[in-house]
This record gives structure tokens, C-alpha cells and sequence, in this order.
């Protein structure tokens, strides 16, 4: 199993993401956001990081990249796209994923472990973890407040496409880190192939580093090939 | 070929909150001005050869559609004009 790390100028997140795919058994390779063949790997990870410096928006300018009109072929092949932090910013801004991501509501660049609800267990992405289930993961953003008019959120929740939101971890109040709307922190698209979600559950992969909440994200990928 | 300079606005849509503008806001009604409301937005002046006036604003209103982002954003061509 064979999957492509995109880098953009500013990605930050690429050696995290060859790490926890690696660890899985995954083959990765870092792919150039200037290529425009994406032939022979089973999925494509968008890191994190700040491509371009986020200048414009977010993600703005690397959703231009060449590489991202053979992301959104990979995409249409029903393959599997899996955008973190960054990632997602530059998923939604190709269109490839709904909404927006706006600056947090208290316009604070926020580093921390948040809790995270496993919304759906049907993906690969989520089958390892029961449906329900909190976990711990790290968040490392400024610009993440999930936005969409209240018609996409309405088909959002009326197809069951957010699979990440966020959720307090002991019974904390202001559990919602950026004021996403209906706490949603991560979503797919109707096919099922294409995720974005802000938290790092590639920052999350070994006990040793104190926590491995995201390793079944990353095992889950591996399952859905054998099956 | 001539040369024009476009000046695009792109600004947040009405009823999207803008925490910038919130946060500039309360630092000019902390300053003892009397201010209603601010949003933040962004402007773009764009340097472009065009054969003529029209096909200058046909380039420019292209370049508006490119680097704003419809779901949250709203560009307007604010000027446009011959160098």
C-alpha cells in the first residue's frame, strides 16, 4: 500500500504524516505540490502546516497548485483523500470539501489537546473506533472555525457527514477551541473518500510520545486494503 | 499592448462575524472614538496589460473570481484604470 504526502511550500506537518502512516505498514512518499500524476498510490495526505504562509486565506493559494487538479481526479476515482489542519484548509478552498475555515473566534493561534467525537464508524478512517468515542487529540491552528451557510450545514448533518466534533473531555464547558459551527471538527464528502479534519491524529500515534489516540485512524486505513 | 491597474476589494459577507474587525473595533472605542461597527478586509491592486478598457475589466473581474473565496467572501472592482 503505497500513499503520496503532498508538499506545499510551508507544509510543517509532512514528516509527522510519513511517520504515523509508516508505522502502519504504509509505503509513503513525499510528492511535490508542482506534480501532476498521482498514478499508483492508494491515497493522497495533505499536511498540515502554513502553505504559502497562509497569505490570501488559509490554503488559499495552494488549492492552486498543479498537484491539486490530479488530487481532484484521485478524488473523483473515489480514492481515498485525507486532509489534516492545513490540509482541510486547502480541501475546502479547491471545493474539493464544503465550507470554509475562518480565523478562531478568539483570533488566538491555539496549540492543545482537545476532545474529538467519533461521529461515524462506517469510514476507514474511523472503523477502529467505537461510534461515540471521545478522543484526545492535538489541535495546532489559528484559522479553523468550520463555516458553511446554514443550507450546506443543514445537508451536512441531514447525510451524515461530519465524522469529527468536538466534545469535552472531562465536562468542560468551552470544549469548541475555534467556535466551529456545530462543533464540527472534521467531514467527508457523499462518496466517503475525501476527509478533512483540523486535529492531528498523525501528532497522536505512540504511547511514548503521550498518546495514541490516532493510531486507529492510521491502522484503519490499512484494514480497509486487506478487506 | 496598453497597461491597466485594477483595485480589487474582497471583504467578508454581510452576517459572517469577523473577529478582526471585532477585535480592531473595541480598540478604537477604547481609544474614545465613537464607532458603530468595523470589518477587515483585504484590497488587491492588480497590474495587468489589456487590449482595451473592456477587456481590462473582463481580466480584472476574473482575477476577483479567482482569489476570492464565494463561500465566505464578496469582491468588488473597486477602480480600474489606464497606467
Amino acid at each position: 500500500m503505497r500513499w503520496a504526502i503532498v508538499r506545499f511550500p510551508g507544509s510543517n506537518c509532512d514528516e509527522d504524516a510519513r511517520f504515523a502512516l509508516e508505522k502502519v505498514g504504509i509505503r509513503a512518499e513525499y510528492v511535490w505540490h508542482t506534480e501532476r500524476d498521482l498514478k499508483g498510490f492508494d491515497g493522497v495526505f495533505l499536511p498540515g502546516g502554513f502553505s504559502y504562509g497562509d497569505y490570501l486565506r488559509a490554503g488559499a493559494l495552494a488549492a492552486k497548485s498543479p498537484v491539486m487538479e490530479a488530487v481532484r481526479r484521485f478524488a473523483e476515482e473515489g480514492r481515498y483523500v485525507v486532509g489534516v489542519c492545513n490540509g482541510f484548509q486547502i480541501l475546502t478552498e479547491a471545493g474539493l470539501l464544503p465550507g470554509a475555515l475562518l480565523a478562531n473566534l478568539n483570533l488566538h493561534f491555539t496549540c492543545k489537546e482537545v476532545g474529538v467525537q467519533v461521529e461515524r464508524n462506517d469510514l476507514p478512517f474511523t472503523r477502529l473506533y467505537p461510534r461515540g468515542k471521545v478522543l484526545r487529540l492535538p489541535i495546532a491552528h489559528a484559522e479553523g472555525r468550520y463555516y458553511a451557510d446554514p443550507e450546506t450545514l443543514a445537508r451536512l448533518e441531514g447525510e451524515g457527514l461530519v465524522v469529527f466534533r468536538y466534545a469535552p473531555l472531562k465536562d468542560e464547558a468551552d470544549y469548541n477551541p475555534n467556535g466551529s459551527l456545530h462543533d464540527i471538527a472534521g467531514i467527508v464528502n457523499e462518496g466517503g473518500n475525501v476527509l478533512g479534519l483540523m486535529p492531528h491524529p498523525e501528532r497522536a500515534v505512540d504511547e511514548v510520545l503521550g498518546n495514541a489516540d490516532g493510531l486507529p485512524f492510521f491502522l484503519g486505513l490499512v484494514k480497509e486494503v486487506v478487506r | 499592448m496598453p497597461r491597466y491597474q485594477a483595485t480589487l476589494l474582497i471583504e467578508l459577507k454581510d452576517g459572517i462575524l469577523d473577529p478582526q474587525g471585532r477585535a480592531v473595533e473595541g480598540v478604537l472605542r477604547d481609544l474614545g472614538q465613537e464607532v458603530e461597527s468595523v470589518r477587515v478586509g483585504k484590497v488587491l491592486e492588480v497590474v495587468f496589460p489589456a487590449e482595451d478598457l473592456q477587456r481590462a475589466e473582463e481580466k480584472a473581474q476574473a482575477i476577483g473570481r479567482l482569489l476570492a473565496n464565494p463561500v465566505m467572501e464578496v469582491y468588488t472592482l473597486e477602480a480600474l484604470r489606464e497606467l
